[in-house]
């Protein structure tokens, strides 16, 4: 009889060693135990490095959704989705007129999911131009660009730009008559500058037309160049909400 | 749980549309984080919790989206065959219209730079405290005439601009 209970006791405990490394996993990560005090949720944002970028306490009222309609952290959100598919599709594009039309036959008819995530990419990307612009809107209607965010709606303006300018270069590289003309179109413009508009122009192609040269200048700037620099004034633009403090209602 | 009889503080009289106080009568920043009817809360895990349902919601859109409507992908590039119309992508088309209809100087340099640094050095320029857009009229309009005239120059850029950039109706059924 002691032996059993010796046994069970032993058995007892040894099911309690799952549980304990849970915890200590959980505590090693998160460094507090579970949110479910104030108290442990507070400290949990305050001294963690991804949710560190949230205020470690929000006013219940700056919760409300028709306030920012969530059009930043969306915007924020299709970026990320913009870099893991723009990641994949990587694998399957070479940046040069030789290859670059067949890639695109290629992901749609020959490597799995290729089709799902050009789409997933192309129509991120329409979406991004569009929250990033309803965001803006949102953020002059409100107001909120007044003192002390004067800086902060700057550092937005360009980040609208870049957003632009990103999905503007990703146009041409499917080498279609879609994207060569799109972006002929869009960069003649640029020839109209006053004192160096030509220079400017060839400068933007690497030539005189859009050509082998264009495609890998716009494909150098868009998977490298512009979202370097759009994650570096992200991480200011963010810094500086989280700062400024949340505008809150009107 | 029961919010809605508990007795607030300063709770207008049942039903009644209170008018909004002045601007000025309103206190410029409420300090206090005391425990009153908009009390704070922890951004974790409620904020957090909105931010990842809102991410959820955009990405399962997106994912139906992209299975059921394909990206166009015309013929391969040929610099020998120029389309009419030739467009630039749909958030240039606003421009694009423009530049047919003012000196591209206009069009293609002056203005965008002129919307650009205008719209970076607004805030420095908007002397108007006020928040409300009842309060600031004309900051409003100005900002709304533009919005509108970029999104109506864009629509119709994409949708009723046919062969040699004429006017063209039947544009907006796709044709």
């Amino acid at each position: 009889m002691q032996d059993t209970g010796r046994f069970q006791s032993g058995m007892r405990k040894a099911a309690q060693i799952p549980i304990e490394i849970t915890v200590q996993l959980w505590k090693s990560v998160f460094r507090h135990g579970l949110p479910l005090t104030d108290r442990i949720a507070t400290r949990t944002a305050l001294t963690n490095y991804w949710l560190h970028a949230h205020p470690p306490r929000i006013r219940k009222s700056h919760m409300k959704f028709s306030y920012t309609f969530c059009l930043g952290g969306i915007s924020f959100f299709l970026f990320i989705l913009l870099t893991v598919t723009g990641l994949f599709l990587m694998f399957y594009y070479v940046p040069s007129v030789t290859y670059a039309y067949q890639n695109m036959k290629d992901l749609q008819y020959a490597v799995s999911f290729g089709i799902v995530m050009r789409n997933l990419h192309r129509w991120s990307a329409h979406a991004m131009v569009i929250t990033v612009w309803l965001h803006m809107c949102r953020v002059f209607y409100t107001g909120s660009y007044k003192p002390p965010r004067e800086f902060n709606w700057g550092i937005g303006v360009l980040l609208l730009l870049m957003t632009l300018l990103l999905s503007f270069t990703g146009y041409l590289l499917p080498w279609d008559q879609l994207s060569l003309w799109a972006v002929t179109v869009g960069t003649n413009m640029a020839k109209y500058a006053p004192i160096m508009g030509p220079q400017v122009r060839f400068s933007m192609l690497g030539s005189y037309t859009v050509g082998n040269a264009t495609v890998l200048r716009f494909y150098v700037a868009h998977v490298l160049g512009l979202p370097l620099a759009a994650a570096i004034a992200m991480m200011v633009h963010f810094w500086r909400v989280r700062k400024d403090g949340f505008s809150g209602n009107l | 749980m029961s919010e809605t009889t508990a007795p607030r503080p300063a709770a207008p009289a049942a039903g009644a549309t209170t008018p909004r106080p002045a601007a000025p009568a309103r206190p410029a920043a409420p300090a206090s984080l005391k425990k009153d009817a908009d009390s704070s809360i922890p951004s974790y895990p409620a904020l957090v919790y909105r931010e990842f349902i809102a991410s959820l919601v955009v990405g399962v859109i997106l994912t139906v989206v992209s299975v059921v409507v394909q990206s166009p992908l015309q013929q391969g590039a040929d610099p020998s065959m120029t389309p009419d119309p030739s467009k630039a992508p749909w958030y240039f088309l606003g421009l694009q219209e423009l530049l047919s209809r003012v000196p591209p100087i206009t069009a293609g340099v002056a203005f965008p730079t002129f919307v650009i640094v205008g719209l970076i050095v607004m805030p420095y320029l908007d002397r108007n405290p006020a928040r409300h857009p009842r309060d600031r009229k004309v900051g409003v309009l100005i900002f709304t005439a533009f919005i509108v005239f970029s999104v109506a120059f864009a629509l119709i850029g994409t949708f009723f601009r046919g062969l040699e950039w004429k006017w063209y109706w039947l544009g907006i059924l796709g044709k």
